[in-house]
């Protein structure tokens, strides 16, 4: 073990473009990663922030928000159901705003208005006053603060920003939050055609039974309704699933990358190193010792790598401008990019555990000249 | 030749192995590519590829067709914009549909009052729609002669639409679309919501009049009515939500990526060509050409790339046949073949460390001994 | 001479399978070391010598006969046990010296100990303590910090009987120790080995085919197509 360290140390320049390469793998991984996060956070975060177990949408919806309606009388139906502890409407708009008082302005931020009535994460109890909204802190780095008002569609409705949330996006835009009756305003101002009337576009159910049951039973009593968990909901908004399972397959594969460079630069080194290996196995060292030498050498580069490559990401994040690019740096991606380097050195490691073994102690001998 | 290939075949671990990394690292390139392709094409390929050569949205559509709605008042003052020739009222909105027996989907219907200016521009079956009820579809969606249902509200008939024309990358937000006529549009939207009264257009398409330039009309436009948002049809599609985000992300992709193939490349054959610099020194000393020693490296290099690209083709071909995700990636050949000779330019470069010092080497070293390194 | 021998090798015989033939590399060797003789050993190359040095040193395993070294037999050692036997019993001295290049002449005797890496604080403390002895008496003190390259090839040599001296060893096994050297210090090196082991009255082969060697040697093995001549 000191003796790998002590190579390092010793050696460093042998060890460097091996490192530079893993820390560009680690910044990749860790970019993905972060990539992902930001797309699926800012895709499905207002859901994750919902207080309840189950969303109800109207079965002709398709798990869809903006398709759902749900009436006074599914409603109620629902609400008698056993198992139903608190129940909430939900409604949702997408909408340009207009940020600042001028109405002329071309320079629009997408927003999407939600009404509730069951607070989500973060939010007032009491939904805020008609004509009032808590905004998604993200809005603040448009230059928003507490009081301004923002003018929302073509005709311009406006709303006061009374407070700000953290981390409620949705479909890649800021929400803004405010009662039912907000939301049925702005959308009958600016959507006539879209007018919900007394209804709601889906309900968000708090159980104190088993989530599941109850859906089963919310559907079976409404027979109008299809009911989701709320990470089932969460996971088919659109392009949820397909971006996780298609940005994991990428990720899977540069992991990969990373176990083969580690195994190709290492194998490189231990051919190398066959004669010295032949001299301290003669001196008394076991093959174990010695390949515990060379995966402490693998997570040692890989775990300089890593580190980089989370300085990279932090870096990266603080400089990209707010909004360019989705990305979303989070310690569990970074320590889950890390290990999983650190697994992939080990196991790029195997491939050099042959070799290092299968050198006999007796090669030290006689062999030279 | 026979130096180069003897190496390898002796070695076969640790060449395999760099073989492998570039081969993932080639399959990762095109699978991104092909992603980035695929994934701008189907958010906006409907926009790109019609005819029209100017869209104008309301400014609060924010550059989305279905969020764009056009007042009369607006409507006139594009079409009395100066340079404004030939224009069209556009309707798009998403619908459920039901083709067959099958289950519902989604469909992008998108309509307009002139089939001759918005029309895809280029079919790759059937013909374009003649009468109401006809529509080109965007192809890997529907099949030449389905029968598409618009899903209504219960109780309503629903609309029928005839799909008898199909086009490439004509999908809008990656979701199937269909071009047609207004009426065909209108009927679809009554099926949905019989209670509607007047349609709006949510976009007005609009063709200069002669000598004046898409750029010129559009600027126009703008500039007469202030809450219109007038786009050539290139700035349309690269304006859309989303898009310049997918560029930028995965330019910074490629770039990374890029840049660990030619390391790898380099790397390996500088730690190889310093492990044998004896054998290279005592080649050198009993006759051998500097310059075969240099071919023989770079041929390595070749192989090796060559071997690599062919393993990332591999790995890439089956999967641009299924596509991921209800994505449809494409096997393009150009790309494929842009990247293979771009990477095979990196890693010759980055083999030019290891042909230096295979240059340097000094055949006089072999009679000197080894001494200690 | 003290009384019990370091070396007693009786009917040793190494035998290798090469494709279909079986080649007989050592065959009915008996060789005795006294405790603190210097015995070289000398014979052309493929003649045994190696294989003789390396069954010797628990380098590889006889196919069959007794092999004691200081007073454990070997002969039936597991690699396992072979690998502690060569670190805690015998000395290995290598051709062209080879020292860990990227280690200080210290560090070079310290190896084995922190390879080993078990034993706690105490046993460390007595392997620094036994390396600053040993290098003094080597005349190394002032160089104990210097990496191999920065040596001369005496002091090369030095620090690797100092290596091969760290375990205090029955046996210490030179590998032609001379042949990467001119006749002058070729000579100072065997000087040197002589002195040293006898100092310490430890035993030694030495593998050579260095005629120079052998009035350095309290006696002269021969040996020839696998055989001991004496």
């Amino acid at each position: 073990m000191r003796l790998a360290l002590r190579e390092l140390r010793r050696r460093p320049g042998r060890f460097v473009v091996a490192a530079s390469i893993l820390t560009l793998i680690a910044l990749l991984l860790m970019f993905l990663g972060g990539l992902l996060d930001g797309l699926i956070g800012s895709s499905t975060a207002a859901y994750r922030a919902q207080p309840g177990d189950l969303i109800v949408y109207s079965a002709s919806s398709r798990e869809s928000l903006v398709r759902s309606r749900i009436t006074a009388e599914t409603r109620a139906a629902v609400e008698a159901t056993a198992g139903v502890e608190a129940i909430g409407g939900l409604g949702s708009l997408q909408v340009g705003a207009r940020l600042g008082e001028d109405p002329g302005s071309r320079e629009l931020v997408g927003t999407v208005l939600f009404g509730y009535e069951l607070a989500p994460r973060g939010l007032p109890a009491e939904p805020p006053p008609t004509g009032e909204v808590v905004a998604d802190s993200s809005l603040r780095s448009e230059g928003v603060s507490v009081g301004d008002t923002v003018l929302l569609g073509p005709q311009r409705s406006p709303l006061r920003v009374t407070g700000f949330v953290d981390d409620t996006r949705y479909s890649g835009q800021v929400s803004l939050w405010g009662s039912l009756d907000t939301w049925r305003a702005v959308t009958a101002a600016n959507r006539p055609g879209q007018s919900p009337g007394d209804t709601v576009q889906a309900l968000v159910v708090r159980t104190d039974g088993a989530p599941a049951a109850v859906a089963a039973a919310i559907d079976a009593g409404s027979g109008s309704t299809a009911t989701l968990t709320l990470a089932a909901a969460t996971e088919a908004l659109p392009g949820v699933a397909q971006q996780r399972s298609t940005f994991n397959q990428i990720i899977g594969v540069t992991a990969l990358v990373a176990l083969v460079v580690v195994a190709l630069f290492f194998a490189l080194i231990t051919v190398e190193r066959t004669a010295l290996y032949g001299i301290l196995k003669a001196v008394g060292a076991s093959g174990a010792t010695l390949f515990a030498g060379v995966v402490t050498q693998a997570l040692v580069v890989t775990g300089l790598a890593a580190t980089i490559g989370v300085a990279g990401s932090l870096a990266l994040d603080a400089v990209l401008p707010a909004g360019a690019i989705p990305f979303e740096v989070t310690p569990s991606r970074l320590i889950t990019s890390v290990v999983l380097m650190l697994v992939a050195a080990i196991a790029g490691c195997a491939f050099s555990l042959r070799r290092v073994l299968r050198v006999e102690p007796a090669s030290a001998i006689g062999t030279a000249g | 030749m026979f130096l180069a290939l003897r190496e390898m075949r002796r070695a076969v671990v640790r060449f395999g192995l760099l073989v492998a990394a570039i081969g993932l690292l080639v399959f990762l390139i095109l699978f991104q590519q092909a992603l980035q392709d695929g994934l701008l094409t189907s958010f906006v390929g409907a926009i790109r590829n019609q005819s029209a050569p100017v869209l104008v949205y309301s400014v609060d559509a924010q550059r989305t067709l279905q969020g764009s709605t056009i007042p009369p008042e607006l409507e006139r003052q594009v079409r009395g914009a100066e340079g404004v020739g030939r224009s069209a009222r556009l309707n798009q909105s998403t619908f459920t549909i039901r083709i067959g027996e099958e289950g519902d989907s989604d469909a992008a219907i998108i309509g307009t009052d002139d089939q001759e200016l918005v029309r895809p521009t280029t079919l790759t079956a059937g013909r374009r729609p003649e009468r109401e009820g006809e529509a080109v579809g965007s192809d890997g969606d529907f099949r030449l002669g389905a029968r598409v249902a618009v899903v209504g509200s219960p109780g309503v008939r629903p609309a029928e639409v005839t799909v008898v024309g199909l086009a490439e990358d004509l999908q809008l937000s990656v979701t199937p679309t269909l071009f047609t006529d207004l009426d065909t549009f209108r009927a679809a939207s009554m099926a949905v919501n019989p209670g509607a009264t007047a349609m709006l257009p949510n976009a007005i398409a609009v063709a200069p009049a002669d000598g004046a330039s898409a750029e010129r009309v559009a600027a126009s436009i703008n500039s007469v009515a202030p809450d219109a948002d007038a786009l050539t049809r290139g700035d349309a599609a690269d304006n859309s939500p989303g898009v310049a985000q997918v560029r930028q992300s995965f330019q910074v992709i490629f770039l990374l990526y890029g840049l660990v193939v030619p390391l790898l490349t380099g790397l390996f054959f500088l730690i190889i060509t310093l492990q044998k610099a004896g054998s290279l020194t005592l080649l050198r000393a009993i006759g051998a050409r500097a310059s075969v020693l240099a071919g023989s490296l770079l041929l390595q290099v070749g192989i090796v790339m060559g071997l690599g690209l062919a393993v990332g083709v591999g790995l890439f071909y089956p999967l641009s046949r299924t596509g991921v995700g209800g994505l449809s990636l494409r096997f393009d050949a150009t790309a494929v073949l842009a990247w293979s000779a771009l990477l095979l330019g990196l890693g010759l470069l980055s083999a030019l460390a290891s042909l230096r010092r295979v240059l340097r080497i000094d055949p006089i070293e072999a009679t000197s001994g080894p001494g200690v390194r | 001479m003290s009384s019990s021998p370091a070396l007693r090798m009786e009917g040793v015989r190494k035998t290798y399978q090469v494709a279909d033939e079986e080649i007989v590399a050592l065959d009915r060797a008996d060789l005795v070391v006294g405790g603190d003789e210097i015995v070289a050993l000398i014979g052309p190359s493929g003649s045994g010598k190696t294989t003789l040095c390396s069954i010797a040193g628990g380098l590889l395993t006889a196919s069959q006969g007794t092999v004691v070294v200081g007073g454990n037999d070997i002969s039936d050692y597991t690699s396992r046990q072979l690998t502690d036997f060569r670190r805690t019993s015998v000395g290995f001295v290598f051709q062209s010296v080879n020292l860990v290049p990227f280690l200080t002449a210290r560090e070079n005797l310290l190896v084995v100990s922190e390879l080993v890496g078990r034993g706690g604080r105490r046993r460390r403390k007595d392997a620094v303590a036994r390396t600053a002895e040993l290098l003094d008496e080597l005349g190394l003190a002032d160089r104990a910090d210097n990496l191999p390259a920065q040596l001369s090839g005496g002091q090369r040599q030095r620090v690797a009987i100092g290596r091969a001296l760290m375990n205090g060893p029955d046996l210490v096994l030179f590998d032609e120790p001379t042949s990467a050297l001119d006749s002058q210090l070729g000579d100072q090196v065997v000087k040197l080995i002589r002195d040293e082991m006898k100092d310490r009255g430890t035993a030694a082969i030495i593998v050579t085919h260095d005629d120079r060697i052998t009035h350095y040697a309290d006696r002269t093995v021969r040996i020839e197509d696998g055989r001991i001549s004496a």
